[in-house]
């Protein structure tokens, strides 16, 4: 069975890129571009695992990431941003990983293994 | 019944006394849009001007640092050129704008005269054993020098550039602290300095010293503006460029894998190409709004601007789809902005208009008098509209809310309305559209017979 990631990213080329990329690795990708979309998804599908940017149009990626643990669904999440300084918001501390987007995708993909447990 | 007044006269009422004249020209220079050195130059001619006190000339030293500055000068030559001067400044109707372009005029003249040896004279700002002029300053003390060459305490190199015998000292004070030097003196006319003369000349000092003291504060802010700006920038510009690098980054890979079908090859070097061409037009509006410095405002009809800007090829595209409805009233007033940023500013407004605006939807554009001395453009559209935090944070740099935008141009569009001592203010709810309006000052056109 495919392990689901939920991938909200409000870049459409980089959500292109990263859906085709995980899907390589094996993995089910849904990709949505802002925060109040993930939350639908959510509640619909059981995820294994939310990779999320922070500054998105609307609702950022704290606020969804802070809504999220009010669920209290037990998904790991990786915040993965364009900014090294949103790790210095404690909020970020809340995530189970923080990677800085890049051009290579190999620390992200490691993340994600390590945390699905793979 | 309730009467109005404006807190500052566009002109200068003649049969007013003249210490009352000479004060309401210090006054306004705390509100008028111009440069500190153009500013500096009408608290000098309010000084020397037949309507003013009547001195003939008036140099004014600055403090920088630890120093005090010879910074500039402004009176005649000759009892001809003073004629010609006084003249010019009794006109009827002459305003503090006409006094600012008056004396531009005169310095570019003077330029080669006293004004780069007195730019030579500088005094330590606080020793005791300052000669004068610093001696005024560093005492803080109004002096009256006479017979200037007998006496010992008088700096030569400075009695050789003011050539005089009789000359006024006013230090000019803002809470403890000398902030300059005023040096008065009657150099054409020769008549003797009066004990009214030193009096409001002291007022003056005192006022011009504030004036000074809140136009050197007001700059620092900026500055302070200006770094938490740099800082924003910095930030934004990880993002905005980060992005696009990791999606070519990302597309190049997968291009460089063996077997990568045709169209897939195709597809990927589009967007790669697509975020070149994104990287570049960060970098040109980055660059644009950096770069841009504002010129000094002037007065110009605003007509043409406006006309050509909405005749454009770029706004004319953009308006396929809308009603562009443009409302000009006839014969406009000249108004006080630099004229290229003005143009910039009616596309900026026009662009953002349509941008958030539905096709279909309606965008106004009206110019008009809001009385006699303030002209309106406004630009209403029938789109999105904003929410209060969203409109708290317009001006903010980098703040926006298009998908494309850099949050650079109604930011742009307060520095120019700042530069010119402009207004504007913004009506907006959510669902019901936008309203911008920009408040020019405004004179109306000299009719050429």
């Amino acid at each position: 069975m495919k392990k689901k990631i939920l991938l909200v990213e409000d870049e459409k080329a980089l959500c292109l890129l990263y859906e085709e990329e995980l899907s390589r690795e094996g993995y089910d990708i849904t990709a949505v571009t802002d925060a109040e979309a993930a939350l639908a998804k959510l509640e619909k599908t059981a995820f294994d695992l939310i990779i999320t940017d922070i500054r998105m149009p609307g609702k950022n990626g704290i606020e969804l990431i802070t809504q999220i643990m009010g669920l209290r669904k037990d998904i790991p999440i990786i915040i993965n941003s364009a900014y090294q300084s949103y790790k210095e918001d404690f909020m970020t501390w809340a995530a189970d990983a923080y990677v800085v987007k890049s051009s290579s995708l190999d620390e992200l993909k490691a993340k994600i293994k390590q945390l699905l447990g793979e | 019944m309730i009467e109005k007044y404006s807190i500052l006269s566009p002109d200068f009422e003649r049969d007013a006394p003249r210490e009352l004249m000479l004060l309401s020209i210090i006054s306004q220079s705390f509100f008028q849009p111009f440069s500190l050195e153009d500013n500096l130059l009408v608290i000098l001619t309010a000084l020397t001007s037949g309507s003013g006190v009547g001195f003939n000339r008036a140099m004014l030293f600055l403090k920088q640092g630890d120093r005090l500055k010879g910074e500039m000068w402004l009176g005649p030559r000759s009892a001809e050129e003073a004629g010609l001067i006084w003249e010019v400044l009794s006109t009827p109707g002459i305003g503090y704008v006409e006094i600012v372009e008056h004396n531009r005029a005169l310095v570019s003249k003077n330029e080669d005269t006293l004004s780069s040896r007195l730019k030579g004279l500088v005094y330590a700002a606080e020793d005791e054993c300052a000669l004068i002029p610093a001696y005024a300053a560093c005492r803080k003390e109004i002096l009256l020098v006479r017979q200037a060459s007998s006496e010992p305490l008088v700096d030569r190199r400075f009695l050789n550039v003011i050539g005089v015998e009789e000359f006024l000292c006013i230090p000019l004070l803002a809470r403890d602290d000398v902030v300059g030097e005023i040096i008065l003196d009657n150099a054409i006319t020769r008549t003797p300095i009066s004990p009214a003369d030193i009096k409001l000349a002291g007022i003056c000092g005192l006022m011009a010293g504030n004036y000074i003291y809140s136009a050197t504060l007001h700059r620092k802010l900026l500055d302070v503006e200006k770094m938490a700006v740099m800082g924003e920038m910095a930030m934004f510009v990880t993002h905005q460029i980060r992005n696009p690098i990791v999606a070519i980054g990302g597309f190049t890979d997968q291009l460089l894998k063996p077997d990568v079908p045709e169209e897939k090859k195709l597809r990927n070097l589009t967007i790669i190409r697509d975020e070149i061409q994104r990287l570049e037009d960060i970098i040109y509006q980055m660059g644009h709004f950096l770069k841009v410095s504002l010129k000094e405002p002037v007065y110009f009809d605003p007509g043409p601007s406006i006309a050509s800007v909405i005749g454009s090829p770029e706004v004319q595209t953009k308006a396929r789809g809308y009603a562009l409805n443009v409302k000009l009233e006839p014969c406009l007033p000249e108004i006080l902005c630099d004229p290229t940023s003005f143009g910039e500013i009616v596309r900026n407004l026009l662009d953002n208009a349509f941008d958030a605006t539905p096709a279909g939807g309606t965008v106004s554009i009206r110019g008009y008098r809001k009385n006699s001395t303030a002209f309106v453009l406004s630009v209403r559209d029938t789109g999105r509209g904003m929410t209060n935090p969203d409109k708290d944070q317009l001006f903010r740099p980098f703040f926006t809310t298009k998908e494309k935008g850099m949050g650079l141009g109604l930011p742009f569009i307060k520095r120019v309305m700042d530069t010119c001592g402009g207004k504007i203010e913004v009506q907006s709810r959510v669902g019901k559209g936008a309203l911008f309006k920009l408040i020019f000052f405004s004179r109306e056109k000299e009719l050429t017979p």
